[in-house]
């Protein structure tokens, strides 16, 4: 009866899908936990891995959880290991069209260039809130579901990591 | 106000249009319009699926299966190991044992409750091991003598009769026609037919052709088998000649028509020789050795 599905993850094709849709984000929300880019591709690829080489064990509808499990899992000893030097990387290419004057085209990059660091200054749970729904366009209740909080937990962290970013621009008018 | 986290409903576009009216008064809109703004150009660094998931596709899946298959197998193999073991012990618990003295030969073996048998020779017991210590049961064949260990009803079956006993010492021998039972200590109950008797230390009783004889008491503490002695009490000729068969494992041919006599007495049994002389001495005979295990005795009177 479970052969159907033992033979869905196993399959390349549906494997390559699944790792599609969720790989760039284990990985970025590993990223935004500790920073470490090296080590959140890692741990991501280890996970897959796993899901890979116990595709038989795992349902398709588990997959998911089971990922993310690995890679918490994961992660957790490294932090413990290691003590992570958080490493933004700034990427804020794609500025908008640009026909402003320069000297709004500065106060914009100074702008983005304080955010980042306040970014970088927030507490761990509200910065990885904060981005998996800014860089990832997740919705609270999928933030919720890889997170296993509840979605008014999202909502609290979401909403003090904009009054903490908030905080930082006081004297920017 | 707090409980609501206004601000992430704001982030997720959830905000009422009175909501969004009142918070686009506030002065902090502006910035916080410009963090969401920023925020969503933020990016994330290269993510080069492509090569990891060819990598993690190149990764040795079936090793897992061939592991698992491995594993079944070694589990067949040790379930029939477990099984054959099982059946194995089995056979051996449930299975008679048996113990079997050749003639001229004497045997020592303990049971599994660590009574001491000595089997004399041309003498055979079996028994079964399975639940020993409940059920102390043997059959003989022959002579035996026995150092029980304490411990529940010690029955000792024969042809002829049966011995029943707690803890003690006893000989039973059982040939032909004649049951033998000796004590050296403690008590023993004999079944003869419908004879049943109680003897204690230093008593012995025989029964021949369903008679039964009253022996002297014994004195010894040991059988004379042990000790290689032969001892008769009113036995016929053709008693002794068996015995020492047995006990020396050779063939006696009696060429004499006269052996209702009857014996009683101990034959020294440690030489063949010195035993037939004292033989034939008692019953006028004369031995001769005609082969390397085979004497006649010709009676000395017939001539």
């Amino acid at each position: 009866m479970s052969t159907e599905e033992i033979s869905g993850i196993c399959k390349e094709a549906v494997f390559s899908t699944f790792f599609k849709s969720h790989a760039k984000a284990l990985r970025n929300y590993l990223f935004y936990k500790f920073g470490n880019e090296d080590q959140a591709e890692d741990i991501t690829q280890d996970a897959f891995i796993k899901l890979w080489q116990n595709c038989a064990d795992v349902p398709v509808e588990k997959a998911k959880s089971y990922v993310y499990t690995i890679a918490n899992n994961a992660s957790l000893n490294v932090i413990a290991h290691q003590k992570v030097v958080l490493n933004y990387a700034k990427n804020s290419g794609k500025s908008e069209l640009t026909n402003e004057n320069p000297e709004f085209i500065l106060e914009e990059d100074q702008f983005k260039t304080k955010l980042n660091n306040a970014i970088q200054n927030l507490n761990e749970t509200q910065r990885v809130a904060f981005l998996m729904h800014r860089i990832d366009g997740k919705k609270y209740a999928e933030i919720a579901a890889e997170l296993e909080i509840s979605v008014k937990a999202v909502e609290k962290r979401i909403h003090l990591a904009l009054v903490e970013l908030r905080k930082e621009f006081d004297h920017f008018k | 106000m707090e409980e609501n986290y206004p601000l992430a409903k704001w982030l997720n576009g959830e905000m009422t249009e009175a909501e969004l009216k009142e918070f686009q008064a506030q002065p902090d809109y502006a910035i916080y319009e410009k963090i969401k703004k920023h925020s969503s150009s933020l990016e994330a660094p290269a993510f080069d699926e492509a090569t990891i998931l060819t990598a993690i596709l190149k990764s040795p899946k079936k090793k897992v299966k061939t592991i698992s298959l491995t594993q079944h197998w070694l589990f067949r193999a040790a379930a029939v190991l477990v099984i054959s073991l099982g059946l194995f012990f089995t056979y051996n618990n449930f299975s008679a044992a048996k113990e079997y003295a050749e003639n001229g030969n004497q045997k020592n073996f303990f049971l599994p409750d660590n009574s001491e048998v000595v089997l004399n020779s041309g003498s055979e017991i079996q028994y079964k091991k399975w639940n020993w210590d409940s059920n102390r049961t043997l059959d003989l064949e022959g002579e035996a003598y026995f150092k029980v260990a304490k411990g529940k009803k010690f029955e000792v079956n024969t042809a002829l009769g049966k011995v029943t006993v707690l803890g003690t010492q006893f000989n039973v021998k059982q040939r032909d026609n004649r049951f033998d039972v000796t004590c050296y200590e403690g008590r023993v109950k004999v079944n003869y037919n419908q004879t049943e008797i109680v003897i204690t230390k230093g008593m012995s009783v025989s029964f021949e052709d369903g008679k039964m004889l009253q022996l002297p008491e014994i004195t010894t503490h040991n059988p004379e088998w042990l000790s290689h002695e032969l001892a008769f009490y009113q036995e016929d000729l053709k008693a002794i000649v068996s015995e020492i068969e047995r006990h020396f494992n050779v063939t006696l041919e009696l060429k004499t028509a006269d052996n209702n006599q009857l014996f009683t007495g101990i034959i020294p049994a440690k030489d063949i020789n010195i035993s037939l002389e004292i033989l034939a001495t008692t019953y006028h005979l004369k031995p001769t050795k005609v082969d390397r295990n085979k004497y006649i005795l010709e009676s000395l009177d017939a001539l």
